[in-house]
């Protein structure tokens, strides 16, 4: 029987703030002191063990090192990209520890007539076969599976593990509808398991015809609302997953680093007076001492300016009263004196998208081409073509000149400057 | 100009408004439903034959006799001298449009000048047809069974926000219809179109479909309990799933709405999964629960297993997945996109559930929208359903109520949404609903009832059309509907010709694999 | 009629018409040279190559408005042109020519007399109608009278229809017809009224001249075999005794006098033809055909006698009849604009006085329902 780990988004380097940093580093550590005590067989990273390509290079540092410790226990550790530490002309962080025999990139293929045909990676202990799928850029992968040669895949006997960075979209949840997914059918049948990362709740669970699908979450925290979930209550762990011909035994280890309290406070019906009266009496009643506070504050104000309710004044108060660190989400406060700020969906571009329409018209401009809706979609044309990424043949400067260029035709400046 | 075919097809000899007698010239070859022309000064008036009758300067009972000669082989050698000046045919023939100075195109409201020769329609003098905006494509014009080579459009942001009914028994080209039609707007991202496809013939998963256009890729999505590579598993989670959604589709009694209340208040989007593992309310009788439970087997398919874990007969419905579908689908509605729901493997009920879900997600948000001011920007949305009766009947109004789909066949127009309903039996969906159907794509039909009902809510007077509609062969069809200045009647071609002519797949560029 | 006496009037045709004997012709004057009936008379109708064409001509006429001294009518007369069973348009003549007739009673010569006046539809028409002069009539004139009582005016009316065809056809051999062709009037070629020889005699003349065939068909005929039969009936029993198939023509008489210049034949002009006609070519052109032209005008009808609504007559003497009839719906609406009129002048009043005179008939039928 053996055994190996599973997890993803660690996201290191992600929290630049040094409380949060160390409590991410102090997950990633705990996680893998649990690897080493189960003495599994070889550990599994799903994608954005790193926050960046290139990370915050202290956090990476403090990462290495425990890397090294489970190479030395002779634990490999087998990765994939994830949809932030990848790099399309493999200059990623990911890369030179792959290059140094420190972790395993174990995603290998190449398209010939028009399929995808995955190589597969079998573990040299035990025998198990790995194959996967890194992600890319905003869910480009998808391509990838679209092309996918799944029958031969499907043919392969033995243990199988299929890695990959995406969403299902038969199992994503409703409040990530706008992200790009995958669905169902375009992944190859019969896999013993399937190991995921990129969405930070945890999801284990089965679909017809496909074995176990996992979902490890965050180890910590990548964004603040792992933060909300794990105040809420939402564990954070890793998967060990004990097998032989099938999977034997799935288990969900926890890795806690801290305590969380979650305070989350209406606003509705009453003046920013009246408001941060309340709320601060509240918060002083909270038991904040050594935990993470994350307080939510939502609601429209009848009267007042939401900078009313001050998110440093309450920050100092918690932090007086003995957290660890506080986050405040206010993104639902409203005020009925300002225009709303409402936020639908979850998902980067919809918060794009809004934050930018709603922010134009403070923006002093004369040109009607850089106003309203006209600037909106000029500004997120351009925010697309400075987001591209230099192709896998292209040089330095012939990148840099690419996107000068396509960015100056965005602004129909183009011949302009000819 | 090109040279116009001039040949004369007959003369006007008698008749009333609407019932214009034309004496066929010998070899004039007046069909049913033919498009003719009688031309006066600056105008011309297009006329539309619905009958014919045989006409003869001999008298009937002669001619009983003289059929009787050459039927006994009596008289070999005798015939009708000059057969064609004493036996012809008459033609009934209605004017349905006066084109003016070629433009402008009025209802007639006078009898063309008495004893006027009249000549079968050609394309130019249906030059007026011109493409709309938005446009949706149906055919080519058809006079009788000769097709014209003009191409006739509505405008699909008015045709399908005020309804679409096509009417037409078996085997008449239903969906082959609506396929064309569908292909024609599948790039068009200012229409979002629901395909509830209940024998799974829209995509083309055998056969050619709408998978195969060119756009199908960025605009079409499909699901299905079995999905082909590269489609989406029709999978809805059960919190998915509001009271709300059943109404008028599943019958519920009152104390069986009063447990769903309770649950629902107690359990909110857990409510079905709670009821289906029989968790205990105070105030329902277990009698009560147990009846909803089998509701539930009977119209979704969900029960509990031995282990404790909740199945589904059907695929579908479920408590661990699918929590984003029904979102997922209204938000591509929303976004221009058209949606294959094959719901082949579904009982009814399940599939109209499915249906009433995105349709009231998509009917609620639209409502929203249009308080906001934000409606003008979203595109129209448009639910194709077939066997209308099955929620629009009249007889299922009044036994259950409302439904969502015959709230937006009465105030979709309001908020742009639409329904395209198929149906065989007209008759069965009230006047009121109807009468907001302003479209309708009338195929062949050989039931009186059914034909009389279609002609009684046209938009065109249709009351000679009874036999025109009766002889409609398969593909044939009349468009009738208040965006048509007058009944056209067109052929839709074979969908698998039709696509033939569109531009095939841009080359992909060629892909390289980094991992 | 009960059956008892329907079987007595039954039974005494039957044992009066004997048919044992047909007899032979019989004309009842000595100007007509006849023929036994003789079987073997009867000459088949063959085909023959023949490019003649035939005209047929035919006219109609009926009362507008009557009264016993005066009697309008409305008259019309048509022609065709077939060469087989094709038909050819005319050159230049129109087709039919219609016009008004009002025949007036008068005192004249201590007697009354008929007079009429004609009113052509169209200027056109006016060659081709007869003279006026022509057209008065003593009311005992003996060619016009039925009995010894004076001449019905209507009937006298009527005489300036036929004139008119006469002058109709001279036009047509004249503008329509060449060497060769054939006309076909649609009755016999005898003359029976004072001054008709006038129009029988251009008409002739033009023929003669143009050598163009003048022939009549007559649909009715009052002829007699010596035995009492009609002439036709026996000639029928003759043919069905010895069985002579159809199409057949056989010669019955010659006759030259004033009045009547023919040669007459009995023909069946389609085997399947129910009924026979009395035939005549004019005299004069008869004796010098050879026996080759007789076949060909004859074969030239039969072709055209091929219409299946009435086989063995022919279809241009069908169509002849059909545009030249005046139809009783016709009448209604000459008769209400010509009322109209007449009351716009105020002399309706005059006018009636006379209608009322012999209208009494149309009361009593009315009464009768």
């Amino acid at each position: 029987m053996y055994k190996f780990a599973h997890l993803a988004d660690c996201h290191i380097g992600a929290n630049r703030d040094p409380v949060l940093e160390n409590l991410e580093l102090t997950a990633f550590r705990n996680a893998f002191d649990l690897c080493i005590k189960e003495k599994v067989d070889f550990i599994l990273i799903t994608g954005d063990l790193f926050h960046a390509n290139i990370p915050d290079m202290h956090a990476a540092n403090e990462a290495v090192k425990k890397m090294k410790e489970a190479k030395d226990a002779n634990i490999p550790i087998y990765v994939i990209y994830g949809s932030h530490d990848y790099s399309p002309n493999e200059t990623s962080i990911i890369d030179i520890l792959d290059s140094t025999g420190l972790i395993k990139k174990i995603v290998k293929g190449e398209i010939l007539e028009d399929k995808l045909k995955l190589k597969v990676f079998t573990d040299p202990k035990t025998k198990a076969k790995l194959v996967g799928i890194s992600a890319r850029k905003t869910g480009l992968e998808k391509n990838y599976f679209e092309i996918l040669d799944r029958e031969s895949l499907e043919k392969e006997q033995g243990f199988k593990i299929f890695a990959f960075h995406s969403a299902i979209s038969e199992l994503k949840p409703d409040f990530l509808t706008q992200m790009e997914s995958i669905p169902i059918s375009l992944f190859p049948r019969g896999f013993n398991y399937y190991a995921s990362g990129h969405i930070h709740q945890r999801v284990e669970t089965t679909l017809p015809e496909y074995g176990r699908i996992v979902y490890p979450g965050t180890l910590f925290a990548g964004y603040s609302r792992d933060l909300e979930d794990s105040a809420k209550g939402t564990k954070r762990g890793i998967y060990i997953v004990s097998f032989g011909e099938k999977i034997e035994e799935i288990k969900f280890q926890e890795v806690l680093v801290c305590d969380f309290i979650y305070f989350e406070y209406d606003v509705s019906n009453k003046n920013s007076l009246q408001a941060r009266k309340e709320l601060f009496e509240r918060l002083r009643k909270l038991e904040a001492k050594d935990k993470i506070a994350v307080v939510k504050i939502k609601g429209e104000l009848s009267g007042g300016k939401i900078s009313d309710i001050s998110s440093s004044e309450m920050r100092e108060l918690l932090m007086e009263m003995g957290a660890i660190d506080v986050s405040i989400n206010r993104y639902g406060l409203t005020s009925k004196e300002y225009s709303p700020f409402k936020v639908m969906g979850e998902d980067i571009p919809t918060i794009e998208y809004r934050l930018l329409r709603e922010n134009i018209g403070t923006v002093k401009v004369s040109i009607e081409e850089l106003k309203a809706d006209k600037g909106t979609k000029l500004a997120i044309d351009l925010l697309k073509i400075l987001k591209q990424e230099q192709k896998l043949n292209e040089t330095k400067k012939d990148y840099i000149e690419r996107i000068q260029k396509n960015a100056l035709d965005t602004l129909g400046l183009g011949d302009e400057l000819k | 100009m090109m040279e116009m075919s001039l040949e004369v097809a007959g003369q006007i000899i008698a008749g009333k408004t609407a019932q214009i007698l034309v004496r066929e010239k010998a070899g004039g070859q007046i069909e049913i439903g033919d498009l003719l022309v009688a031309e006066e000064e600056d105008d011309y008036v297009i006329l539309q034959a619905y009958e014919l009758a045989y006409g003869s300067q001999v008298p009937q009972l002669v001619r009983e006799l003289l059929a009787g000669m050459k039927l006994e082989g009596l008289g070999a050698d005798l015939d009708f001298l000059e057969p064609q000046l004493r036996n012809y045919v008459i033609g009934q023939v209605k004017a349905v449009l006066r084109v003016i100075k070629g433009t402008e195109l009025k209802i007639p409201k006078t009898l063309p000048r008495f004893f006027s020769t009249i000549r079968h329609a050609n394309e130019n003098d249906l030059r007026f047809l011109t493409k709309p905006e938005h446009p949706v494509y149906l055919g080519k014009v058809r006079s009788g069974s000769k097709i014209l080579d003009v191409d006739v459009f509505v405008n699909g942001k008015d045709m399908l926000t005020h309804h679409v009914l096509i009417p037409a028994t078996t085997g008449r080209g239903k969906s082959n219809l609506v396929k064309v039609m569908l292909w024609s707007i599948l790039n068009k991202e200012n229409f979002g179109i629901l395909i509830l496809d209940p024998h799974d013939e829209y995509f083309g998963r055998h056969a050619k479909g709408l998978k195969d256009n060119p756009d199908a890729k960025q605009n079409l999505l499909y699901y299905s309990t079995t999905p082909v590579p590269g489609a989406n598993t029709l999978v809805i989670n059960l919190s998915s799933i509001m009271p709300s959604h059943f109404q008028g589709i599943v019958e519920f009694t009152d104390a069986q709405l009063d447990a769903i209340k309770l649950y629902y208040n107690r359990f909110h989007e857990r409510w079905i999964e709670n009821v289906v593992r029989g968790t205990d309310v105070q105030g329902i009788a277990p009698r009560t629960l147990e009846v909803l439970q089998r509701k539930f087997d009977n119209v979704l398919g969900v029960y509990l297993d031995d282990e404790g874990n909740i199945q589904c007969r059907n695929r579908v419905f479920t408590d661990t997945a699918g929590l984003a579908t029904t979102m997922e689908i209204t938000k591509a509605l929303e976004n221009g996109k058209k949606v294959i729901v094959d719901t082949s493997r579904l009982l009814d009920e399940a599939e109209l559930l499915i249906g009433s879900i995105i349709a009231s997600g998509i009917f609620y948000r639209y409502q929203n929208y249009k308080s906001e001011g934000s409606l003008e920007e979203k595109p129209v949305v448009s639910v194709v359903i077939e066997e209308a009766p099955r929620v629009l009947g009249a007889d299922v109004l009044a036994a259950r109520g409302d439904n969502i789909y015959s709230t937006i066949a009465r105030e979709g127009r309001k908020f742009k949404v639409g329904l395209i309903a198929i149906t065989q039996l007209i008759s069965m969906i009230p006047r009121t609903i109807l009468a907001n159907m302003n479209t309708k794509i009338i195929l062949g039909n050989e039931l009186a009832t059914e034909r009389k009902a279609v002609i009684d809510s046209a938009a065109q007077d249709l009351s000679e059309d009874d036999r025109t509609i009766a002889s409609l062969d398969r593909g044939e069809a009349i468009v009738s509907s208040n965006f048509t200045k007058f009944a056209v009647p067109i052929q839709i071609p074979l969908f698998e010709n039709y696509i033939q002519d569109s531009p095939k797949t841009k080359d992909k560029h060629k892909t390289v694999f980094v991992g | 009629m009960s059956i008892e006496i329907a079987k007595k009037v039954a039974e005494f045709l039957d044992e009066r018409i004997q048919e044992q004997d047909i007899g032979s012709p019989y004309f009842g004057s000595p100007d007509y040279e006849t023929l036994p009936f003789d079987p073997t008379n009867f000459k088949p109708i063959t085909h023959a190559e023949s490019d003649m064409r035939a005209a047929f001509i035919d006219g109609g006429n009926q009362e507008i408005l009557g009264a016993p001294n005066f009697s309008v009518q409305i008259n019309r007369i048509y022609f065709n042109i077939f060469k087989g069973q094709t038909r050819i348009l005319p050159k230049s003549m129109p087709g039919k020519i219609e016009f008004y007739s009002a025949t007036l009673s008068c005192f004249r010569h201590d007697e009354i007399f008929y007079d009429t006046g004609i009113f052509p539809v169209k200027d056109e028409f006016t060659n081709f109608i007869p003279n006026e002069r022509h057209l008065s009539f003593s009311s005992v004139d003996r060619t016009v009278t039925v009995g010894t009582q004076r001449a019905d005016i209507e009937r006298v009316a009527s005489i300036a229809r036929r004139f008119a065809e006469w002058e109709f056809a001279k036009h047509v051999i004249e503008n329509e017809l060449e060497e060769r062709d054939m006309i076909v009037h649609d009755g016999a070629l005898q003359t029976g009224l004072t001054n008709e020889q006038i129009y029988t005699g251009r008409a002739f003349e033009a023929a003669m001249g143009k050598g163009v065939f003048f022939t009549g068909l007559s649909k009715t005929s009052a002829l007699f075999t010596t035995t009492g039969l009609s002439l036709l009936g026996a000639v029928q029993k003759l043919a069905d005794d010895f069985r002579v198939k159809g199409p057949w023509y056989l010669p019955i008489a010659k006759v030259v006098n004033v009045q009547h210049n023919a040669f007459i034949y009995v023909v069946k002009l389609h085997e399947n033809a129910d009924y026979v006609f009395r035939y005549e070519i004019h005299g004069d052109q008869a004796k010098k055909m050879t026996e080759k032209d007789l076949y060909e005008a004859t074969w030239v009808l039969a072709e055209n006698s091929k219409d299946i609504t009435f086989p063995g007559y022919p279809y241009g003497l069908i169509d002849a009849d059909r545009f030249a009839r005046v139809g009783e719906n016709e009448v209604e609406k000459y008769q209400t604009l010509l009322l109209s009129e007449i009351s716009k002048l105020g002399k309706w009043k005059k006018i009636s006085r006379h209608i009322c005179s012999s209208d009494a008939h149309s009361i009593l039928d009315m009464l009768k329902g």
